[in-house]
């Protein structure tokens, strides 16, 4: 299967790089087609430019080679895997500008006509997962909405018309983990990663 | 009392771009003292970087380029957002001024020895949010509001323990006439001059 994982993380000594590096090893033991987008590896850059945002609803929205790239990209992955700490219950602001210029019309969605909705584009996205990490408790998480992890199994899996698998590997309380607990995180997502298919 | 709009859309000729001006000449006409972040305007890098990063639970002498963010941040007592909402949040631009404006001795601190951050934007006492949505009400109620949750819950709880959020917005933005856009603007401009 050919999966596509997107990084984000500003340091490469990080534990996201731990967590990034596990992912991997599972997906390569299963055999798994896998590239990675590490955004800030390629300084991607933050948020859609005005010509972006003028050309985002018509036939010709992609501007940029790199996001050229990354929508063929998506255009042939089956499973899209999101690695990223959380910050503020979402996602970092440069994943979230991942996501506006590269989900355009034409690849995430194409817009009804007659009624002007929005019609899911990511057919054939089979999973979607996101593993995350937490500064915070589980229970404070959950009242502030989890708003990343929604953004991922909710949000996106609508675009694939509500038929990709989703899975969800969070870490909470990160700063309160022992090495043990963070090692025995990182042999979950590796098994999660072999056990996709 | 002190406002803080804070703007993020890239286009100055956009509808979303006069939803801004319009809620800044409602809280003008309130007579209220009001700064303006157009974020875009600027070129805000919303990219929490790698110093920033390994500085996260560092005094904000560390991060100096960002005095004047801070300095607004604590100046204010309501903090009014105006953007579109993309993918069921705010634009990475907007979501990347929470990222590194909100930082450690800005909008909280942690104490020595404390498992907890203790929230310090304790002057916030109201949040506002004017937003359009392409998509109708229910895609966004299936999507599980994650933009309106990250504001109201996750930044509230840093405010003054009684802060009252407003979240205005207007949806079907794909499929909307210039009257029903007329209107929304007009009543933006109502709700921000009675905040």
């Amino acid at each position: 299967m050919r999966v596509l994982v997107i990084h984000a993380h500003p340091d490469p000594e990080s534990y996201s790089r731990s967590i990034l590096l596990a992912v991997l090893e599972g997906l390569a033991h299963a055999g798994h087609e896998t590239t990675v987008i590490d955004l800030y590896g390629l300084d991607y850059p933050g948020g859609p430019t005005r010509d972006e945002w003028r050309a985002y609803e018509t036939e010709s929205p992609v501007l940029d080679s790199m996001v050229a790239e990354h929508v063929e990209l998506v255009r042939s992955a089956e499973a899209l895997i999101f690695v990223y700490p959380t910050w503020w219950s979402t996602m970092p602001a440069i994943m979230k500008s991942w996501l506006e210029r590269t989900m355009v019309m034409g690849l995430a969605f194409t817009l009804d006509e007659r009624t002007r909705l929005v019609r899911p584009g990511l057919g054939h996205v089979r999973h979607l997962v996101g593993i995350s990490t937490y500064g915070s408790p589980r229970w404070y998480v959950k009242l502030v909405n989890d708003n990343g992890r929604r953004t991922v199994t909710r949000t996106l899996r609508l675009s694939t018309g509500g038929k990709a698998r989703t899975a969800w590997l969070p870490l909470y309380s990160l700063d309160g983990q022992s090495a043990q607990g963070r090692r025995a995180f990182l042999n979950r997502v590796r098994v999660a990663m072999e056990k996709l298919s | 009392m002190k406002f803080l709009v804070v703007h993020a859309h890239p286009d100055p000729e956009s509808f979303n771009h006069e939803l801004m001006r319009r809620v800044v000449r409602g809280l003008h006409a309130a007579d209220h003292d009001v700064r303006v972040r157009d974020l875009y305007a600027e070129a805000f890098d919303p990219r929490l970087s790698l110093s920033e990063k390994r500085n996260h639970i560092a005094s904000p002498d560390t991060k100096p380029h960002l005095a004047e963010y801070f300095e607004e941040l604590r100046w204010c007592e309501v903090l009014v957002f105006v953007h579109p909402t993309w993918w069921g949040a705010q634009p990475a631009v907007l979501k990347g001024w929470i990222d590194r404006v909100w930082a450690c001795g800005v909008a909280w601190e942690l104490p020595e020895g404390a498992k907890r951050l203790k929230p310090t934007l304790h002057h916030v006492r109201r949040i506002a949010t004017f937003t359009t949505h392409g998509s109708p009400w229910r895609i966004n109620a299936l999507q599980g509001v994650p933009g309106k949750r990250t504001v109201n819950r996750s930044l509230r709880i840093i405010c003054h323990p009684l802060c009252r959020t407003r979240w205005v917005a207007m949806y079907r933005m794909d499929s909307s006439t210039p009257e029903r856009r007329e209107r929304f603007l007009r009543r933006a401009e109502r709700v921000a001059s009675r905040l």
